[in-house]
Order: structure tokens, then C-alpha cells, then sequence
């Protein structure tokens, strides 16, 4: 028995060391390993940089540019996926899927800004490159709180990392304060970012861009004379570029939306959108996910493989043709934005004649398609999204003059994007309603399906008006006081017991 | 018949000794001989006789017949044989011995498994159920765990998806925690994940251990009940060859009732007038469009399925051995579905002096060809898309890129469902073996050391690949994809177990100490490309779309148990067990669990003044037991957050990869074991000779901490991947009872069995107190329909209440809040829901409990019936009282999306024609279509599973072949089912998480199948 004993113990202490019970993850890093090199940091800012497209649900993937387009009285979404079907035509809900997943990848964004901003200062890399990154990093967490703001109202702050379970409960606080932080970010990012990146880094956030959005937050906010004041840095008085940031108006409007033509000029921030990394349109956010998006075959019709999921309403299609350029032809922004039965009109290598028309509305998307291919190839556009253009700038600099009264001073800034467009100089004279009148004419046809016509109808309070005079499917169910905002989303509520539902919801 | 068997022992013990004492001392070296025999008088071959204490032994001849040279005339003869009760015969000098053997159906049916050992039924203090090898293999079942369904008390058996080769998802007990309710497997004291490899044959015995008590030798991993598998072993002297083999055809049980072509055009015509919209061009004319495709047709077929098993089991002296191989195919009743299987078995022991040495070998082949995921669309895998896809469009065109024809225009993007099951081959092949080997060692008398070495390998190859297709204006794939996969899990064992067993007097000790450490290792390495040429299914041979990846796991588990069971004049038997468990899935000064438990048996038939009863009441058992168990079936590595990899993102004028890392999930460093507590009444009564026995149990199982990935806000930004805490606490009550009734009238032999089981579940707390987890997402689309929460049962439905339809606008404007309509877009013919929160709106907040996916109770019945070699068995099984949410149905009947419908759509409100089912209207502003109590079902059934005739061939025809037995037999399962139920099947077949068990997704189930086979059992 003794011997057998003695066995017993000597195979348990062969075995039983309880360092075997120590297990480390071997397929990830973990918290303490991570956040030591400027790689580490790097690589946690392109993390969240890709909350902005990842896969379906980023604001500027293909869910994201549905939702935001949907609503708009340009546009119309067929009934195939039934959460946008629902949103876009207003009779969604608090469990509605896409505005729901917006509001979750918004905040994934801000998770890991935050994380960049509080584990930064901790790395192992000199204080310039920290304060960059730190920048860079609430440049996204701004970004993120924009859309947030504008989509759902009040929404729940959250400029830390949770330490406790506690701290994942958290109460919404009104707008004007998510207004705030926005402001804030971006006053802090445009201080320390740099005006360009060399090459290989092109694509990050510059101090540009962060102006650009300081100002549109000012925009949403009716913040007319500070809005004015980011512009200026921006923009000539006269329109014309501005050193040291030079940005300037592509001659041809239509090569904003080319793969060609990525990281233009024109641009002040872009989605990068490249087929690289992995092979899978929809892999989530693994290795084998590819970098591209899914939107344009979406949007493609069915005689070369697309789900035809979207098209510009007639209210749309009759807008374009408002005004002639001054050669008598329709505008370049009508050519660019969307293809009709005009005289030798060409899609996807056929005469447009040959695609059947559905729906009865006469016309269909042509930007940001890649449509002088014969099909979308794989699924996957490369195209990047122009998320703030100077065109865009320009707009809103002049809407910032004319709302204090200035319309003068409006004029050549309108008379650029106008003569771009091949359309003569406005005539002299404008009231402050007519050059209003013609900057919403010019910001409908300039950015069709570029995700802001719903929120500049919001802001001018024309919604409800715009919304009842269109053709678009589900303008009967429309209310402003509920469809102005989303409902918070029920997974938000059922999860958060410091939330309320917005209140019309 | 303890007693009696007892009685007549001592009578038979006493003669011989009577004698014995008078003659007088032999030499030393005498033979003794003899024949031994049963009841009956007939002889008994094969029987071991041993020389108690020594190393001399004999075997019985054809006879019955032995003879034994023992040293001297004062030993005692051991008389041991496989199904009788062994005797110990003191030689007192005689040299011949007769001795008669009691047939002991005990010595089979009532050594329970326990975990380490076995255990005399009478001395099991714990709520154990039995299953023994007939049961299982006259069903015919293909897989073991089928076989358990409606048969055990307290044991709750669905299907799992139905695909052939598809398990079952097994509950004993109820559902006792919210992340993982499977019960540990144990297959010849092996731990496994599933016993779906196993051929039926090869079981002798399954045990399942349900309360605490029985199940705390197991500790940790025992929570959710424990099921032990003993696969066959040889007996001794005795050399088997036995043969079974079936054949058998599958056909589906049910086929929805969906619309035809034209009448599809009729619906959706409806539909879009009623939105003031244009009808779909493919619905015009609908007179012209005719029947169109029958997709469910398309897709199903009968089925065959053989099986083929051989055996050779016996032994010697000194060794046992069986060895066992078989075959089985299974065509699945989806077209190009199926399963086989390739199983070789091999258990023997060998016993030399002190030391007995054996081993259990399970090898096992299987190939799976499942139903594939589908190609994606919004129809999900072909059973779905069958049912979605519009009658209009064709099965074939012979011009499209693959040959298939598909969805076009303005509909739903459903895949054509046969040419997704043609276009792509999806085939996983699983190899398993799973190893056991012991060394045993008697030390001293009753004092034993045994070393135990388990071993499970598990390589699993997966392999996918699409050919190039173009399947209506919606699905294109230009390349041919090509995915492979291999994984591996090993599985690695140690134990040390001394195991001591005396007898004093009347009290008997059985005491076990035991050392156990186990280790998992898991990885997987995978690669796909595009681009293969026609014909060639290699990646090397692929031009585009390279991904490649693998990744892997460890976790181990270190145990230290003790268990003493004392028993005294077999009347009080009491359990000890106690088990400490150390996790590497919890962090540093978590890891150690303890788990201890106490039970307490009294056998009242047993005691002397039971006797006057024993004519009637042949046993009475009184047993409580309570104990606690623990948990740890969550992910490894859970407790540490951890930095996630490939959240890539583009950067640079050039448009490169910029490589993305940053932590995406919390995670709670100070996560324990879930601990699951039970107490646990039982009593065993059996009546006439145990004719007639019931065994019924009491129970309160409390799960505390439970261990949970409580879902937290979207606004922490890391809800898709929720920590785990120890969330909260859950308490089923339940009785479950079975009684069985064997009687043998002339030549008649018959037995009628039941079951019965019933458990009370409910959410005690749960995170932060209001907290509600959710779930059962019944469509694509829809909102969930069940909800966790404190006062409520797991998964309970939770949703807004109908109540019928508005026939007019006076109705509308009558269901108003405050002069405000409650339901603004509504007109008449669209439904009435509740506003439950009198708040003036509809919506989420009107939500209310409406049920639940458990059943009130569980049942089976079954009954036998043997004359004259011809024998017929029947088992009956079903649930009452549990809710189904048949979120096919919200598809099929909604009308809002342009797929094909029910027919039940035909009976739509129309002006003209008041119904009780909402009018058609393709925008649905009133949200008719939304998750509601509308698609609420009753889940109750009655299933006649299984009828089986069979015949025993008389033994003296089959004398001249020299075989020993055979029994040819028909059978018949799932004949028909009853209920109220509108879907495929009210046993739904839904895995993945339990808060979605009741809610049936119309992508998820494999129809069921009805089998009508034949077969025949050989033995040699």
C-alpha cells in the first residue's frame, strides 16, 4: 500500500503543476502586452478609422449609405430588406435593424477613440507623435457623436474607457451637449493635426478636414458666424483655394466619384475603400474580409447582376433638369449623378434603353457605381466616399453668409460650384430667401446620394413640406415630430436601464 | 425476489456444508467436479469456477460440466456467470459440487454506473436513470442519444436540426443554467462532446445521472447531469458472433401548404392594390401562370438507409474481449443530404494475479454531407428557400452560367433552393478515436489502485465547393470557390483512483480517492481561392481570392475526489462525495471550485417487518440526496480582454492595407464557477416480485452565478461580444416519474412502460435585478419574441397581443387613447394589436408574457408484447403545455414581402368577405407582420415514434445452421404525430442558445422523417 501510495503522489506530481492551469490565449495580444510602440498605437487607429465602413453597418458602408439616403425625398428604397424598406418609407420602429446597427458602430468608433486617447499617453513614443495620435483619435470620437446627434437627438456621452460594470450604464444627455463635446474634439484635433501626410499615410484625418467638420457642426447648430469663421480658413472670400490647405473644386465634377480619382483635391475626408486584406465582401472584421464595399452592386440593376435595392425618385430626376447649362444641355451633375432614356445613354456598356424600367421612376444611380464596367465585377467597388468635399464647404460657407444677412458675399461662392457645373452666374439682386432658395436647389443636385439631403431638409425645417410634395413611397406615414430623429434602438433600452426612448417615440 | 433468491441460496448452501463438516480432512491436491445449472436444470456452459483467494480457475464445458484441483478441501469455490448471481461454495472436503444458479436479472439490470465504479442499485442513494442494450437497439435508432427520447424520466431529448448524422439536444432536468445545458458525456469513462459516433450495437448500458449526489463525482462539468455510456464487453466462456443489419426508407412527414403559381398572383395583386401600388409584372395575368414550381418537390425525396453490424465478444479465464465493427448510410430525405458512418470497437481486460488490465478502443468514420448554409439571400438554406421561393419562377435554364434557373425582378432575394443544393458540395468528414486503458491493482484485500489513461483525437476535414453560377437576375458567382478546413481535438486523461470495498459484518464500506488532470487542445488550419478551372477541386489550382487562416485552444482541469458510500445491512445506505475542481477558464484566484454532496438511502423492504408485506410490496426505497455541482462551460480565456486582430483599414495614395488591433470586448477578470445546487426526494416501490416498479423523484435544482454574457448597452460600443459575468440565479422544481409492468401469462410475455416529467422553471434574479435578456429572433427580420427575466421562466415568450381585426373604420377610430388613434395607419382588415401600456401607442413597451417554450410536462409510454417468437413494441412520446413561435409562418403569412405564401393567405379580409386573418397589403402600414402573439402557437404533440413486429426463428430450425439465435423484425418511426402545430415540426430542432429554444426559424429545421425498415439480428 505504501508503494502504491507513493505512486499515486509521484504521478500527481508529474502532472499536477497548477501553472497548467495558467492558459494564455494564443491567437491575440492582450491589454497588457499592447499600447507599448507607435505601431501598437497606429494599428488601433486604423481600427477605428474602420468603424466609419466596416462591413454594413458603418456610416459610410452599405447599410450606413441606405440609411442615411433612404429617408430623403430623393430617394427610394424597393421593399427587399425589410429594415430599410421600413425606414425609408416611415414605418419603422425602435427594433428596425439598420438605425440600430448605425448607433451600435457609431459607439464601437468612440470605444476605441477612447481607448487611443487614454492608453496613448501610456506608450513608449515621443510626445509630438502622442499628441497626433491623441488628436487624430477625437478627430473619430467627433466624427462618431456627429452622426449620433443628427440621427438620434440625445444620445449617452461616453469620453472614457469603462473601468467597472458600472460604468457601461449610461444616461443620454441633450443634444446640445453631444453638440459640445464635437466642438470640442474637433477644436483640439484641429489644433495639433497636420495640414497633409506624406504619401503612404494619405487617407488619415488632417487639420483640414477637422475644420471642415468644426464648421458643419456650427452648420447643424445655426452657429452662422462661427461657422463662417472655419470656412474663411478654409476658403477664399471669392471661393478660391486657401493656403495652407489648398483645397480646391476637381474641374470635372464627376471624377469625385472614380476610383481614378481617390484622395482628390476636392476632398478634405475620405472612406478608403480598396479591394485588399481579404477576399470576402462580408467577413466581418477578420482577415479574410476585403477593404472594399458592396454598395454600388446593391445599387446596380438586375440585367448585370446588381439588387437594384435603390433609385432617385422622379421629384429628383425632375430637379436635375431645373436649370440648363449654358449650352443648353442638361447639367453635368444630372449626367454624373444618375442615367435616363437620354440620346445615347450608356450603363454598364449598354444602351440604357435595354434596362427595363421598374417601379415607374424614370431614372437611376449612377455615382459612385461602376458603371462604364460591364457588371460590378465581384461585388467589391474600390471607389473611396468623399465624406466632406469642398463643394460641400463651399455650400455651407455661403449658407453661413446669407443666414447673417450677407447674401452678397454669398454670390461667388455659389457661382463656383454653379459655373462648374457649366450654368452662368447668378443673377444680381438675390433676396436672402432666394439665395437660400438656391442653395438648397444646388446642395439637392450637388450631393444626391451622398447622405445629407434629409439632414440639411431637417435643419431647414422643410422636411415635413418636401417630404409631402415628393413621390416617395411612404411620404402618408410621415411625422415629423417621430420620424425627425430614430427611436433609440430597443436593444439600447432593453440593455440600458439609464435610458429613456426619445420622446415622440 | 432479493429475498426470495436469497432464501433459496441459503438453502442450497446449507446441504453441502451439512455434509461437508461430517467427512473428515483430504490430502492435499484434490479435484473437485461437478455441473452447474440453471433454475431450470438446464446446463450452463461458460460458467467461471474460481478457488476463492487463489489463482486456480475453470470454466463450465457445454455441459455445464467442471472440474477443479484445489490444494486442499477447506477452500470456498467462487460459481461466477454473466447474468446469475454469483456463488461462493465452501468445499468442506467434497469432491463433487453441484450447484444451481439463480437467474439474477440484477446482476445485469441493476449494476449502476456511477463515475469510477459501479454500484448495486440497492445501494445507489442518487437519482439515477438505467438504459440496458435492448431498449436501444430494438428501435432501430441510427444514433444513440434517439434512443432516449420519452424513455427516461427527467430526461428532455429535441432534435437538433435533423440533418442526417444530426444529434439531439439533451436536458435533464430542465433548463438549469443560460449558457450551456448539455450534459457530460462519458463514453467508458472518457469524457466526449457527443455520442452521435456510436453505433447503438455497441452500448450495453447508458446511466444517467441526474440529481447532485450521483452526478458530484463528476463535479464541475456535472451540472447539467451526467451520461455515462458503457459500450459491451465479452463474457466469460462464452464466444459470440452476432449480426444485425436493416434497411429502411425515409420519407417527410409533412409538407406546408403553400400557394400555387397562379394563385401566388392572386395574393400579391391583392397586395399592392391595396397600397394604391402597380402589381409585379411576373404576377400579371395570374389565370396564365398555372401551378408553377412545387420548390418542396423539387427538394425531397425518399430516402433509403442500411446498417450493418458485426460482433465477436467472449473470454476466458482470464480475459474478456468484444470487438465490433459496422456500417451505416443514411441518404438524407433533401436531396443530396446524407450520412455514414464506419465504426470499429474493440474492449478487453486481462487479469493476471493482482493486477487486471484493459482497454476500450472507439474508432469511428463519419461522413456528412448536410444541407448546405445556403448561397445566400434572405431564403437562408434550401428547407427555407423551398418554402419562400415564388411558384413562378423555373428550376432549370439551361442558358444561365450552372443550368439553373432563379428569382428576378423586384422580389426577395431567395436563392433557387435546388440549385443550391446541386451547386454546391459541402462534405465534412469526422474521424474520431477515443482510447481508454487502465491498470488495476489489488493491494490488499477490498484495497485497489487503479491508473486510468483516456485519449480522444477528433480530426474533422470540411470541404466546400461552388461552381460557377448565375441563378436568376439576383445570385451570380462567376468563379468556382473552393474552401477546405482541417481541425483537430485532443483530448488527454489522467486519473488516479484507490478504491477501497470491505465488508464488516452487516456494514459495508466502498471509500474512493482520486486524482484527475485533463487537457483540451484544439486548432484549426484553413484556406480557400476562387478561380478553379471546370473540373478541378484543388486550391493550388485557384487564381484569385487566397485567404487562409488558423487558430487554436487550450484549456485544462485539475480534480482532486473522494467518495465513501457506507452501507449498513443493506437497510441505511449513505453517500459521501466530495470534489475539488481547478479551471483554466477562470483567472488567477478563481480557479478552484468545490463541490460536495450527501445522500442518504433507507431499503424499508429490507427491514423485518417488511416481510409480511413482501407477497404485494416487493421493494421500498426511500432516498433524499442533496449536493452542489459546478459550471465552467464558457470560452476560454474569457476572463482576460483581450486585443482583436484584422480590423483592417486602407491607408496611403497607393490604397494598402493598414492593419488594424484594439480591444473589442470587455471582459471580467473576477468571473467564478457557476454552482448548481439540488435537492433531490426519491423513492423506488415495486409490487408483485417488482412486476410492477415505479421510481419517482422531488427536485429543487438552484443554479447560482450563473454564468452569462449579459448582453450591455450598444452605447459601450462592445455589444456584439458581451463579458461573461455570474449573472444570477434559476430554479427548476420538478417531479418525474417512471413505472414499468412486466407480466408473463402462459405464452404470453408483455410489458407496458412509462414515463413522465415535469419542470418548473424559473428566473429567481438576473444581472442587475430588471435586467431582461432577449431573444428567439423568429425571421430575418422581426423583433424578438422571448425575454429572461426575473419572475419568468428561460426564454419566455414575451409579445405584443392581437386581438382580432378592425372591420371597419368605426372599429379604427373606437380603439383610440385620449382622442388619439392608437393605430393611425390602420385600415379595416388589418389587425387590432393591445396597447398592454395604455400609453396611446403600439410598440415594444406593449409587450406582455403570453408562455413558454417548456412543457407543463413531458411524457412517453410504451408497451411490449411477446408470444411464441413473435414479439411487437410501441412507444409513444410527446410534450403539453408549451408554446412554439413560428416565425415561418410570420414569413409565409404577412404578405408584406414579395415571396411565395401560405395558403391560408387565400383566406385574406376583404370587404366583402370578413375573415379573422388581415387583409393583403404589400407596405403593411399597420405592421400586421410584426412579432405578435399572431404567430404564437401551441407546441403540444403526441408522436407515435416507434411500432416494430418482430419474429424469433424457432432454435430447432436454426440448430442445423448452427446459430443460436435470430430474429427478423419490422419497424416503423415517427408513424404519425398529433397536433396543433402549423409548422414542419413541433420538436423544432433549434440549437445554439436555449433563450431561442421555443421559436422556429424557418431557416434553421430539417424536416422529419418517417422510416419504415426492416432488419435482422443474427447470433453464432
Amino acid at each position: 500500500m505504501k508503494r502504491s501510495l507513493y505512486i499515486f503522489l509521484l504521478s500527481c506530481s508529474m502532472v499536477a503543476c497548477t501553472d497548467e492551469l495558467d492558459q494564455v490565449n494564443p491567437n491575440v495580444l492582450t491589454e497588457e502586452t499592447f499600447w507599448k510602440t507607435e505601431n501598437d498605437v497606429l494599428s488601433a487607429l486604423a481600427a477605428t478609422y474602420k468603424t466609419l465602413r466596416v462591413q454594413e453597418n458603418g456610416y459610410w458602408a452599405v447599410r450606413g449609405v441606405e440609411l442615411t439616403n433612404g429617408r430623403g425625398d430623393d430617394f427610394f428604397i424597393r421593399n427587399d430588406v425589410k429594415d430599410l424598406y421600413q425606414l425609408s418609407t416611415f414605418t419603422n420602429n425602435p427594433t428596425t435593424g439598420t438605425p440600430s446597427n448605425l448607433y451600435a458602430t457609431a459607439y464601437m468608433g468612440i470605444f476605441r477613440a477612447n481607448q487611443v486617447i487614454e492608453n496613448t499617453p501610456n506608450a513608449d513614443i515621443p510626445d509630438e507623435a502622442k499628441a497626433n495620435f491623441i488628436a487624430e483619435a477625437k478627430f473619430l470620437r467627433a466624427l462618431n457623436y456627429f452622426h449620433l446627434a443628427i440621427n438620434f437627438g440625445d444620445v449617452p456621452l461616453i469620453t472614457s474607457v469603462p473601468q467597472v460594470r458600472e460604468d457601461y450604464f449610461v444616461k443620454q444627455l441633450p443634444q446640445a451637449e453631444i453638440w459640445a463635446l464635437v466642438e470640442s474634439d474637433l477644436q483640439d484635433a484641429k489644433a495639433v493635426l497636420p495640414v497633409s501626410y506624406s504619401a503612404e499615410w494619405v487617407g488619415r484625418a488632417t487639420q483640414g478636414a477637422a475644420i471642415g467638420y468644426l464648421g458643419k457642426a456650427y452648420v447643424y447648430q445655426e452657429k452662422w458666424a462661427e461657422a463662417e469663421n472655419e470656412f474663411k480658413l478654409l476658403a477664399q472670400p471669392d471661393g478660391r483655394p486657401q493656403a495652407p490647405y489648398n483645397y480646391d473644386l476637381l474641374e470635372n465634377y464627376e471624377q469625385n466619384f472614380m476610383k481614378e480619382y481617390d484622395n482628390n483635391k476636392e476632398s478634405l475626408f475620405e472612406i478608403q475603400n480598396q479591394n485588399v486584406g481579404g477576399s470576402q465582401p462580408w467577413a466581418g472584421e477578420n482577415a479574410n474580409e476585403s477593404q472594399g464595399v458592396t454598395t454600388a452592386q446593391e445599387f446596380a440593376p438586375t440585367e448585370v447582376g446588381g439588387w437594384f435595392e435603390a433609385f432617385p425618385t422622379n421629384k429628383m430626376f425632375n430637379e436635375f433638369q431645373e436649370e440648363k447649362t449654358v449650352d443648353g444641355d442638361f447639367d453635368p451633375r444630372m449626367y454624373a449623378s444618375i442615367v435616363w432614356d437620354y440620346p445615347e445613354a450608356t450603363f454598364y456598356k449598354k444602351p440604357y434603353s435595354e434596362f427595363e424600367e421598374v417601379f415607374g421612376f424614370k431614372s437611376r444611380i449612377r455615382k459612385y457605381q461602376n458603371w462604364r464596367d460591364e457588371n460590378e465585377g465581384i461585388w467589391i467597388s474600390e471607389i473611396n466616399e468623399k465624406a466632406l468635399r469642398y463643394a460641400d464647404i463651399l455650400l455651407m460657407y455661403a449658407e453661413a453668409l446669407t443666414m447673417q444677412g450677407r447674401t452678397t458675399e454669398a454670390y461667388p461662392l455659389v457661382n463656383r460650384i454653379r459655373n462648374r457645373a457649366n450654368l452662368a452666374d447668378l443673377p444680381t439682386g438675390y433676396s436672402q430667401e432666394q439665395m437660400m432658395a438656391e442653395i438648397r436647389h444646388q446642395r439637392m443636385v450637388e450631393f444626391f446620394r451622398e447622405g445629407l439631403r434629409f439632414y440639411d431638409l431637417k435643419r431647414w425645417g422643410l422636411l415635413e413640406e418636401e417630404i409631402a410634395n415628393s413621390d416617395k413611397e411612404g411620404r402618408e406615414f410621415f411625422n415629423l415630430a417621430r420620424h425627425e430623429y430614430f427611436p433609440i434602438p430597443q436593444n439600447e433600452l432593453n440593455t440600458n436601464p439609464e435610458i429613456e426612448q426619445n420622446p415622440n417615440w | 425476489m432479493q429475498q426470495i433468491l436469497l432464501k433459496e441460496l441459503r438453502y442450497l448452501l446449507v446441504i453441502p456444508l451439512f455434509l461437508l463438516s461430517i467427512a473428515g480432512a483430504w490430502a492435499q491436491g484434490i479435484t473437485v467436479q461437478g455441473k452447474v445449472t440453471d433454475e431450470n436444470g438446464t446446463a450452463l456452459p461458460g460458467v467461471t469456477v474460481l478457488l476463492k483467494g487463489g489463482s486456480t480457475a475453470a470454466p463450465t464445458d457445454a455441459n455445464g460440466a467442471y472440474s477443479i484441483t484445489v490444494p486442499n478441501g477447506n477452500g470456498t469455490l467462487v460459481f461466477s456467470y454473466i447474468g446469475f448471481q454469483s456463488q461462493e461454495v465452501p468445499i468442506n472436503n467434497l469432491s463433487t459440487i453441484d450447484v444451481q444458479m439463480g437467474a439474477d436479472a440484477e446482476a445485469l439490470e441493476e449494476v449502476v454506473v456511477v463515475g469510477y465504479g459501479t454500484q448495486r442499485r440497492q445501494d445507489v442513494t442518487g437519482a439515477i436513470s438505467s438504459i440496458k442494450a435492448d431498449d436501444i437497439v430494438t428501435q432501430g435508432a441510427n444514433t444513440v442519444e434517439k434512443s432516449l427520447q420519452g424513455r427516461v424520466a427527467g430526461v428532455q431529448v429535441e432534435s437538433a436540426g435533423g440533418n442526417p448524422g444530426s444529434g439531439v439536444r439533451i436536458l435533464v432536468r430542465g433548463t438549469g443554467s443560460l449558457n450551456n445545458n448539455n450534459p457530460l458525456y462519458i463514453v467508458d469513462g472518457v469524457q466526449v462532446d457527443n455520442i452521435n459516433n456510436l453505433a447503438p450495437t455497441d452500448i450495453a448500458s447508458m446511466d444517467i445521472l441526474k440529481d447532485a449526489s450521483a452526478a458530484a463525482i463528476y463535479g464541475s462539468r456535472a451540472a447539467n447531469g451526467v451520461v455515462l455510456i458503457t459500450t459491451k464487453s465479452g463474457r466469460k466462456g462464452e464466444n459470440v458472433i452476432d449480426f444485425n443489419a436493416y434497411y429502411g426508407i425515409q420519407n417527410i412527414t409533412k409538407k406546408l401548404d403553400l400557394l400555387n403559381a397562379s394563385e401566388w398572383a392572386q395574393v400579391s395583386n391583392a397586395a399592392y392594390n391595396a397600397a394604391g401600388l402597380e402589381p409585379l409584372d411576373i404576377a400579371q395575368n395570374p389565370q396564365s401562370l398555372g401551378k408553377g414550381t412545387d420548390w418542396q418537390d423539387e427538394i425531397y425525396r425518399t430516402a433509403p438507409m442500411q446498417n450493418y453490424n458485426l460482433a465477436a465478444s467472449g473470454g476466458g479465464d482470464a480475459y474478456t474481449y468484444s470487438l465490433s465493427g459496422g456500417y451505416l448510410s443514411q441518404d438524407g430525405i433533401v436531396k443530396n443530404t446524407g450520412y455514414d458512418r464506419w465504426n470499429l470497437r474493440l474492449k478487453s481486460d486481462f487479469t493476471k494475479g493482482r493486477v487486471r488490465i484493459g482497454e476500450s478502443v472507439i474508432l469511428s468514420k463519419e461522413t456528412f454531407d448536410p444541407l448546405t448554409g445556403g448561397l445566400g439571400g434572405q431564403g437562408g438554406n434550401p428547407v427555407g428557400s423551398a418554402i419562400k421561393m415564388i411558384p413562378v419562377f423555373d428550376v432549370y435554364n439551361p442558358d444561365a452560367i450552372g443550368g439553373y434557373g432563379g428569382a428576378y425582378g423586384p422580389v426577395v432575394d431567395i436563392a433557387n433552393p435546388v440549385a443550391q443544393l446541386n451547386l454546391r458540395d459541402v462534405e465534412n468528414n469526422v474521424n474520431k478515436a477515443i482510447i481508454n486503458a487502465f491498470a488495476e491493482v489489488s493491494i490488499l484485500d477490498g484495497l485497489k489502485y487503479k491508473f486510468n489513461v483516456g485519449y480522444t483525437n477528433t480530426s474533422e476535414y470540411y470541404y466546400e465547393y461552388t461552381r460557377p453560377y448565375q441563378i436568376g437576375a439576383l445570385f451570380t458567382n462567376l468563379d468556382a470557390d473552393l474552401y477546405e478546413s482541417r481541425n483537430q481535438t485532443n483530448y488527454f486523461l489522467q486519473e488516479h483512483t484507490l478504491s477501497y470495498d470491505k465488508m464488516f459484518g452487516k456494514h459495508n464500506i466502498q471509500a474512493l480517492v482520486g486524482y484527475t488532470y485533463q487537457n483540451t487542445q484544439y486548432r484549426i488550419l484553413e484556406g480557400r481561392k476562387s478561380g478553379m478551372p471546370d473540373g478541378i477541386s484543388v486550391i493550388d489550382a485557384g487564381t484569385s481570392n487566397t485567404a487562409s487562416g488558423s487558430r487554436a485552444w487550450e484549456n485544462a482541469l485539475i480534480s482532486y475526489l473522494g467518495r465513501l458510500i457506507y452501507s449498513y445491512d443493506d437497510r441505511y445506505v449513505l453517500t459521501a462525495i466530495v470534489r475539488r475542481d481547478g479551471s483554466s477558464r477562470f483567472g488567477n484566484n478563481y480557479q478552484y471550485g468545490n463541490f460536495p454532496s450527501l445522500a442518504f438511502a433507507w431499503n424499508a423492504s429490507s427491514e423485518e417487518f417488511f416481510e409480511p408485506l413482501e407477497s404485494v410490496f416487493s421493494m421500498l426505497k426511500i432516498r433524499a440526496s442533496y449536493g452542489e455541482l459546478g459550471n465552467q462551460e464558457i470560452e476560454d480565456y474569457g476572463f482576460v480582454p483581450s486585443i482583436s486582430p484584422n480590423l483592417n483599414y486602407v491607408i496611403g495614395t497607393e490604397q494598402t492595407l493598414w492593419p488594424g488591433a484594439i480591444q473589442t470586448a470587455f471582459a471580467t477578470p473576477n468571473i467564478k464557477w457557476e454552482s448548481s445546487k439540488t435537492l433531490d426526494f426519491g423513492a423506488d416501490l415495486g409490487f408483485f416480485n417488482n412486476k410492477l416498479f415505479l421510481t419517482a423523484d422531488y427536485f429543487i435544482r438552484r443554479n447560482t452565478d450563473i454564468l452569462l454574457q449579459v448582453p450591455i448597452p450598444l452605447s459601450t460600443g462592445a455589444s456584439s461580444n458581451n463579458p461573461y459575468i455570474n449573472a444570477g440565479q434559476i430554479t427548476n422544481r420538478g417531479f418525474e416519474a417512471a413505472l414499468s409492468y412486466n407480466n408473463t401469462v402462459n405464452d404470453f410475455t408483455y410489458g407496458i412502460t412509462g414515463t413522465f416529467s415535469s419542470v418548473n422553471n424559473e428566473v429567481d434574479n438576473l444581472g442587475t435585478g430588471s435586467q431582461q435578456m432577449f431573444g428567439g429572433q423568429p425571421t430575418h427580420h422581426g423583433a424578438s419574441a422571448t425575454v429572461t427575466q426575473a419572475g419568468y421562466p428561460v426564454g419566455a415568450f414575451y409579445l405584443i397581443k392581437t386581438n382580432g381585426i378592425f372591420n371597419s373604420q368605426e372599429e379604427i377610430n373606437a380603439h383610440s387613447y385620449e382622442g388619439q388613434l392608437i393605430q393611425p395607419n390602420a385600415k379595416p382588415g388589418d389587425i387590432r394589436f393591445v396597447d398592454y401600456n395604455n400609453d396611446g401607442q403600439i410598440d415594444q413597451n406593449d409587450r406582455q408574457f403570453l408562455g413558454s417554450p417548456t412543457p407543463k410536462f413531458t411524457y412517453g409510454f410504451g408497451g411490449s408484447l411477446e408470444w411464441k417468437g413473435f414479439d411487437m413494441n410501441l412507444f409513444f412520446q410527446g410534450t403539453y403545455g408549451n408554446k412554439i413561435y413560428n416565425g415561418l409562418r410570420q414569413d409565409m403569412e404577412s404578405m408584406n414581402l414579395n415571396t411565395n405564401y401560405s395558403t391560408a393567405t387565400l383566406n385574406a379580409w376583404t370587404p366583402e368577405n370578413h375573415t379573422d386573418f388581415p387583409r393583403a397589403v404589400i407596405n403593411d402600414p399597420n405592421l400586421n407582420s410584426q412579432t405578435s402573439d399572431r404567430f404564437l402557437e401551441n407546441g403540444s404533440y403526441l408522436r407515435f415514434k416507434t411500432l416494430q413486429f418482430g419474429y424469433t426463428l424457432p432454435k430447432s430450425l436454426l440448430d442445423a445452421a448452427k446459430i443460436n439465435s435470430c430474429r427478423v423484425y419490422l419497424s416503423f418511426d415517427n408513424l404519425f404525430t398529433i397536433t396543433n402545430y402549423k409548422g414542419y415540426n413541433p420538436d423544432l430542432g433549434r440549437t445554439g442558445s436555449v433563450l431561442d429554444r421555443g421559436v422556429d426559424f424557418g431557416h434553421a429545421a430539417y424536416p422529419l422523417a418517417r422510416t419504415s425498415m426492416v432488419g435482422v439480428q443474427l447470433s453464432f
